[in-house]
């Protein structure tokens, strides 16, 4: 499973269209769907239990695209900071786990694993 | 060897910071800058203690001020995090932000002279845009300031993205 991380409109599903081949028919927001490439992972993660339950999933994705949401201001809200904590943990689980992670900025790839 | 650690929330910036201290000879301090608040507030600090329990961290829990703090003697620090430290200075003291940032500086500065190796914790805050209050927009100020500064002076900076160190300076 290949990891794909930035912010939003960073370019991460071009990239992993370009690099790895795919097209938009490829790419799903269900993570029960056999499409190979899981795209917004942070929209589907609200609690840990959520991480637990869709982790396996994961693992048979090819790809997984994740939309950093880590960098702004803690959120005031309990619930939003605690889907942000639930979505950071989980990407460092799933980092852990990834054959290859890359960060997408301005379009550009940086391989920060494998 | 000075170091700064930045990263956005849960990204493992902690984590990867209190590693960088396992070979470290001597005395390891735990330089602790969260103002015990609220339930959600305990819980964290709970975890964070408990994540380094076992690593031979000696706690030092101090708020503001860092330049009034003594250290017992010479050893490793590791302040976590420059984040809560600014808000501390900012508002709790409170103050204006160049005195915010001062304080903060002036205190790094002092922790440095009793340290033989340091590493500080900082949050990335800055890409979540600028829509919001004026009080959180000068927390914002004052923070990035002081990563700048610090950036400047310390020998490394490194990033954690997912767990995963990317070094941006050293």
């Amino acid at each position: 499973m290949i990891l794909v991380i930035g912010g939003l409109s960073s370019g991460k599903r071009d990239y992993v269209k370009s690099e790895y081949g795919y097209s938009a028919d490829d790419i799903s927001f269900d993570i029960f769907s056999d499409k190979p490439v899981l795209y917004d992972l942070q929209e589907l993660i609200f609690t840990d239990a959520d991480s637990e339950r869709f982790f396996p999933e994961l693992l048979k994705k090819k790809v997984v695209i994740c939309s950093d949401i880590s960098c702004g201001i803690v959120p005031v809200d309990r619930a939003e900071r605690e889907k942000r904590e639930a979505v950071g943990r989980l990407c460092i689980r799933l980092a852990s786990a990834a054959e290859r992670v890359v960060r997408i900025q301005c379009g550009i790839p940086q391989i920060i694993k494998g | 060897m000075l170091t700064l650690v930045i990263g956005g929330g849960a990204s493992g910036k902690s984590e990867y910071a209190e590693e960088l201290f396992s070979g470290l000879p001597g005395v390891k301090y735990y330089i602790a800058t969260m103002m015990p608040y609220g339930e959600d507030g305990l819980a964290r600090i709970e975890k964070h203690r408990q994540a380094r329990r076992d690593r031979g961290f000696r706690t030092v829990e101090h708020y503001t001020a860092m330049d009034t703090l003594v250290l017992p003697e010479r050893g490793a620090v590791l302040l976590e995090c420059l984040g809560n430290l600014t808000a501390n200075e900012l508002f709790s003291v409170p103050a204006t932000e160049k005195e915010a940032e001062s304080a903060v500086l002036r205190g790094i500065e002092a922790l440095i002279k009793q340290a033989d190796d340091m590493v500080v914790v900082t949050n990335d805050v800055f890409s979540g845009g600028g829509n919001y209050d004026d009080e959180t927009l000068k927390y914002i100020r004052v923070l990035g300031s002081v990563n700048r500064r610090l950036s400047e002076r310390f020998d490394r900076v490194i990033e954690v993205v997912c767990g995963i160190p990317v070094i941006l300076k050293g």
